[in-house]
């Protein structure tokens, strides 16, 4: 029953799609003056029929409805009532209804929102906006439906992928796509504006809010999918630069790069071309990910959901996409945008045009690192790997001077400063923190190149924030943001240059010395669960201040039949002690795995500091 | 005063530069198996895996340093084996040189659109 409902209900959202594109483009040649009640209500309705759709795919979960394809492929009746739902967007079909409820949702949200604004830019942005649901809609029910019918109804369902039962991953997808769809708004709206003429500060005040929220839930959602690998994966780093990482991080850099054009455009009204530019590269870059993720051209950990068929219909409508944008922006460039009018070396302006600089640099790092390889193999065949190592070499030495002008650049003036006045007391902080450094990586026998300059410079932005933290004016949110991200960078810079560990092969009973800590495997039981069985390992961990107890996991899911270690972390302000362990052989011995970790809570806080700083400007009242 | 800034300028750079490579003690299986991609794994390196293949592979590594190999020997060696597709870092070569060339090639780009759009006085 659920399964129809849903189905039916796609349905209608697609004749509401049709319609609202007629009757939007009709609305607009007529040059109406009032938005159409029809718009709305057809509005409305699509918004519910895909709500109704997406609940009777979550009711079809609960209920664990097998009469469902999608349900028994990735659903299993012992699962907990948490993961069953969760499991109705950990998978292809359901994820990308998802992605659909955002669209709609977000389009009805504009709307609202946008009463004050020119009827045609309105009718324009449901125009575009709808044309990116029609697709979506039509993907959905023609190659990924999630409807289907199964018949002879199975007993039992195939199970999910337990590396995905988990609270963090259950909540990282809904976030990134609130993140990733809130993109197509931007895109549909930049694209209005552009045809109306109306790229302008009134513009640019209104979309800030939705750049604004966008980035911040993108960033929450790139933070939850690094919680989650630092403990599920069971190799104790936070971010492998793996093609799937990558492709949430390239709209990130994009997106943030908008957030500081978007200003200049507001205050200035200047970079009218760019902020449009930068709005459709964030969109297609956002729906590129989700091609490269669903069609399984990327080879990664997260490819438990692929089919390369299913790539080719992304594929088409993206480019098709693309070229509409494109096209409509070579056509009302000339006419509706001024040429860009020349700033001043030592400005607000500049200092933003070179955030911009370095953000597109670390986006053509990462998105060269992740396609190269496909086209490298597709034109000589020849396989090539592109992991940490190259991204490292390739944005660690540009970090040095974009820390610099990240410290200096926000304390600028708009329009025209003097630069003889770098003050005394910034110099006395820029020589403070050199020598902190200096003295760090001396004490220490720290060997890698770059340490000194990137400690010394993340120092000084550090104590360059914390000293305007203090100085009271409107710039709050940028100062968080910019401390936040001082913290992000020393600690991970702490994190990945002091951190210590240590892999053996162990019985119970075992003692291991290492770094004056000794490890103790203590003992190991066995746990009968609902839906797997569990080894529980118990390890002691001593040194001269004390000792702590971990007591990490291998969990044996029956539905799937599948291995996962679960790390046990004891996680305090200074560090994390990480330990995992793995089964080898029969032989009674395991490998196990501790690592010491410093500062990694910081690295998670700087991140929620840095969207904290976002969901100031959020609310801040417009001055 | 301004002397003193200058000064002071100098100083932090000396240190900055002062900093040169030493003590390399790093454990070298580690360093190497980090490098390598797990062939049987989804987006691991050797290091990280407990697979079998990564377990045979460390002892390899092992193996090859007590022969007195060096890191890129063992690299060349692994690549003849089992192709470029097992290093993680790749080398600067024909296939590889717009990898690397691109995007400082944009950076440039980039700065130099700066310079054109920014007047100095």
């Amino acid at each position: 029953m659920a399964n129809q409902i849903g189905n039916y209900s796609l349905y209608i959202a697609l004749i509401a799609s049709i319609f609202l594109i007629f009757q939007s483009s009709n609305s607009i040649r007529s040059k109406s003056k009032n938005l159409d009640s029809k718009i709305f209500s057809a509005l409305s309705v699509q918004s519910l029929m895909v709500f109704i759709s997406f609940f009777s795919l979550i009711y079809a979960f609960i209920i664990s409805d097998f009469s469902n394809e999608t349900v028994y492929n990735n659903s299993h009746t012992t699962k907990p009532l948490f993961y069953k739902i969760s499991g109705s967007w950990g998978n292809h079909e359901g994820s990308l209804l998802l992605w659909l409820l955002v669209l709609t949702i977000f389009l009805f949200i504009f709307l609202i929102n946008s009463k004050k604004l020119l009827i045609k830019y309105r009718l324009l942005t449901v125009l575009f906006q709808e044309l990116i649901i029609i697709g979506f809609l039509l993907f959905i029910l023609f190659t990924s439906n999630p409807f289907l019918n199964l018949f002879p109804i199975p007993k039992e369902g195939m199970g999910l992928n337990p590396i995905l039962q988990d609270p963090a991953l259950a909540i990282h997808p809904p976030i990134l796509y609130l993140g990733y769809v809130g993109t197509s708004i931007i895109f549909s709206s930049s694209l209005a504006a552009l045809v109306c003429g109306m790229v302008n500060k009134i513009w640019a005040k209104h979309i800030k809010k939705w750049i604004i929220i966008s980035w911040i839930f993108l960033t929450i959602g790139i933070l939850l999918g690094s919680i989650w690998a630092y403990y599920e994966l069971g190799w104790g780093g936070f971010w492998f630069w793996d093609p799937v990482e990558n492709v949430s991080l390239m709209p990130w850099f994009c997106l943030t790069a908008l957030l500081h054009t978007i200003i200049v455009l507001e205050k200035r009204n200047i970079y009218q071309s760019w902020t449009i530019i930068l709005s459709i590269a964030t969109f297609s870059l956002s729906m590129g990910g989700t091609f490269l993720v669903r069609s399984g051209i990327l080879n990664s950990i997260h490819t438990f959901a692929n089919d390369p068929s299913r790539g080719i219909f992304i594929l088409c409508f993206l480019f098709a996409l693309v070229l509409l944008a494109i096209f409509i922006f070579f056509i009302y460039q000339k006419k509706n945008l001024k040429n860009i009018s020349k700033s001043f070396l030592a400005s607000k302006e500049t200092a933003i045009l070179i955030n911009n600089w370095f953000m597109m640099f670390f986006l053509s790092v990462v998105l060269i690192g992740t396609v190269y390889p496909i086209f490298l193999e597709v034109i000589n065949g020849s396989k090539i790997s592109i992991g940490p190592p190259f991204y490292q070499k390739l944005i660690a030495p540009f970090l040095i001077p974009f820390l610099l002008f990240m410290a200096v650049g926000p304390n600028l003036k708009w329009i025209k400063d003097n630069l003889s006045k770098i003050n005394f007391n910034q110099l006395i902080l820029f020589v403070l923190s050199i020598i902190i450094s200096y003295l760090l990586v001396k004490l220490y026998g720290v060997n890698y190149l770059f340490a000194v300059p990137l400690f010394g410079l993340g120092f000084f932005l550090f104590f360059l924030t914390v000293r305007d933290l203090s100085s009271k004016d409107s710039t709050l949110s940028q100062k968080i943001s910019h401390f936040g991200f001082s913290l992000f960078i020393l600690s991970i810079l702490f994190n990945g240059i002091f951190a210590k560990e240590f892999t053996s092969n162990m019985k119970v009973g075992d003692e291991r010395e290492f770094m004056n800590k000794t490890i103790k495997f203590e003992n190991l039981k066995i746990i009968e669960k609902n839906n797997y069985k569990s080894l529980v390992a118990n390890f002691n961990v001593s040194d001269n201040k004390g000792s702590i107890n971990l007591s990490p996991e291998v969990r044996i899911y029956n539905q799937p039949k599948t291995l996962t270690s679960e790390a046990d972390i004891n996680s305090t302000i200074y560090s994390d002690n990480f330990l995992v362990f793995n089964v080898i052989k029969d032989d009674g011995y395991y490998n196990v795995r501790y690592q010491h970790k410093p500062l990694m809570l910081w690295i998670w806080f700087s991140i929620i500091l840095i969207s904290a700083g976002g969901i100031l400007g959020y609310f801040k009242k417009d001055d | 005063m301004k002397k003193i800034k200058f000064i002071l300028y100098i100083f932090s750079f000396t240190l900055i530069f002062l900093n040169s490579l030493k003590a390399e003690n790093f454990d070298q299986v580690d360093k190497i198996s980090k490098n390598l991609r797990c062939l049987i794994c989804q987006g691991q390196s050797v290091y990280d895996s407990q697979s079998d293949f990564a377990l045979s592979m460390k002892i390899l590594i092992q193996k090859k340093i007590n022969q007195g190999k060096s890191e890129n020997e063992i690299y060349d060696f692994l690549k003849n084996k089992y192709g470029d597709w097992i290093v993680y870092d790749p080398e600067l070569n024909k296939n590889t040189f717009l990898l690397w060339v691109i995007p400082l090639i944009l950076f440039v780009f980039g700065g130099i659109l700066i310079i054109r759009k920014v007047s100095i006085k």
